[in-house]
């Protein structure tokens, strides 16, 4: 869809790459495919409400069996639920952090395979690009750090961040003030648009390069040697394209591994 | 909800919108959430987490359980398995020990009654050859009684014979031999 979309408006007799008109032309799907109840059912919620399917089935599939001899499958899908739980879980926020594990689980698959959509093809397009989905899980992640803040210290919590003890009582004023922001405001900030921003730069990078590579290569005939450029972007596509595999993977862990941090130092501020 | 949220963004659009210049659509519609995304996003999260909360968690949980359970027993009938051929070695090693005790005796056993046999064959082959040889002596002595009494019966009557015939038959026979055998034995004691 992209592809046509940008082929249609790119000038490849007198520009080197093809650059749409306006960048959201590759991110927003508004229009709906179908409507059920009123409620459009675009291209990406087609697509988010996949990863729901998608990651069910990949639990199902992985964990039905229960093999004490697992299956390769098994594994992988063991392993994934371990290394959430005994690496980031239980590593960050220590033994409290298996009640955390069905949370940081949901989070880490759901942004992993949000992420995946980048690079798998005939979709080639992340979710996780699209502001509501980073929004949405850094204010869950929000709501869980702060209540857990609360439960653990009640109301001391907020005294904790806005007077913190550890530093001289001088500069608890301006620390406060700081770490107030920092840790209300800023966090779910960056968390969102961390993620939101290595998706949007990759998904960016990998449909110019690749489009830009297919029009210029199929064009041979009216544009002659300059379809040598072509292949110089899909050249280089290949090479952005492992980078991102890389990318989709450490951020769905970085967004995960800094959730379990901000619990973690709801629980235990001293540290 | 969802009515509600495309309000309030409906009445931000267009501020957002003059803020870009002129523009017919900018980069800050690529900050805000859209409703019907977010509303699908929790959705799905919900579903997801229902999933692992109450079927992946569970099931990874009962997996390693029984994996552990599994891992346990095995190595439970391992080790039993290990102290069984540990006492069937020993066993082995006392039986082996036994026998070889067994075979000891039985060969001092037999080396005893060997010496036992050639010393009672010894000591019979002896007596018999005593006995012989006692056998013998007596023989010899009595053949060599035997050969006197001739002997000196013949000396008798020799004697006798000679007697007669210087002095003349004056003397009856049963005298004449007293008189001899008298003087035989007289020589006898004189030699």
């Amino acid at each position: 869809m992209e592809l046509i979309l940008a082929s249609g408006e790119c000038d490849y007799v007198n520009e080197v790459i093809c650059a749409p008109g306006n960048v959201n032309e590759l991110f927003e799907f508004r229009e709906p495919i179908w409507t059920i109840l009123g409620f459009p059912i675009t291209r990406t919620v087609f697509l988010i409400l996949a990863i729901a399917v998608i990651v069910s089935a990949l639990l199902f599939f992985g964990l039905r069996k229960k093999s004490v001899i697992p299956s390769k499958f098994q594994a992988l899908m063991e392993s994934l639920v371990s290394f959430v739980k005994d690496g980031i879980a239980i590593d960050i926020i220590g033994p409290e952090g298996v009640k955390y594990v069905p949370w940081l689980m949901s989070v880490f698959l759901f942004v992993l395979i949000g992420n995946m959509y980048e690079v798998t093809p005939g979709v080639n397009f992340p979710v996780t690009s699209r502001m509501a989905l980073p929004a949405m899980l850094a204010a869950i992640s929000w709501i869980v750090f702060v209540v857990a803040g609360i439960k653990r210290q009640g109301l001391r919590y907020f005294l904790g961040i806005v007077w913190p003890s550890s530093v001289p009582v001088a500069l608890r004023p301006l620390v406060g003030l700081i770490e107030f922001f920092s840790i209300l405001f800023i966090r779910p900030l960056t968390l969102a648009v961390r993620l939101f921003a290595n998706m949007v730069a990759g998904h960016l990078m990998l449909t110019l390069l690749l489009v830009s590579g297919w029009v210029f290569i199929s064009n041979v005939g009216e544009i002659g040697a300059k379809a040598g450029i072509g292949i110089a972007w899909f050249i280089m596509a290949l090479g952005i394209f492992i980078f991102e595999i890389v990318v989709i993977t450490l951020q769905a862990y970085i967004f995960t591994l800094l959730s379990a941090v901000y619990v973690q130092t709801s629980l235990y501020p001293d540290h | 909800m969802y009515q509600a949220w495309n309000l309030i963004l409906a009445t931000a659009e267009p501020v957002l919108i003059s803020a870009e210049t002129g523009e017919e659509s900018g980069g800050i519609d690529l900050l805000l959430p859209a409703p019907e995304e977010l509303i699908a996003g929790i959705i799905a999260f919900a579903i997801i987490f229902l999933v692992v909360w109450k079927f992946a968690l569970p099931a990874v949980k009962k997996t390693l359980e029984a994996r552990q359970d599994a891992i346990r027993s095995e190595l439970a009938a391992a080790e039993q398995a290990k102290q069984e051929a540990a006492s069937l070695l020993d066993d082995y090693k006392s039986q082996m020990a036994g026998a070889k005790d067994e075979a000891a005796k039985i060969m001092a056993e037999a080396r005893d009654a060997g010496d036992a046999v050639k010393a009672d064959i010894v000591t019979r082959a002896e007596t018999e050859a005593a006995a012989i040889k006692a056998r013998a002596s007596e023989e010899v002595a009595a053949e060599r009684a035997r050969v006197a009494d001739e002997l000196k019966r013949q000396v008798a009557d020799l004697s006798i014979n000679v007697a007669e015939r210087v002095v003349g038959s004056s003397l009856d026979s049963d005298q004449q031999r007293v008189l001899v055998d008298r003087y035989i034995d007289e020589l006898g004691g004189v030699q």
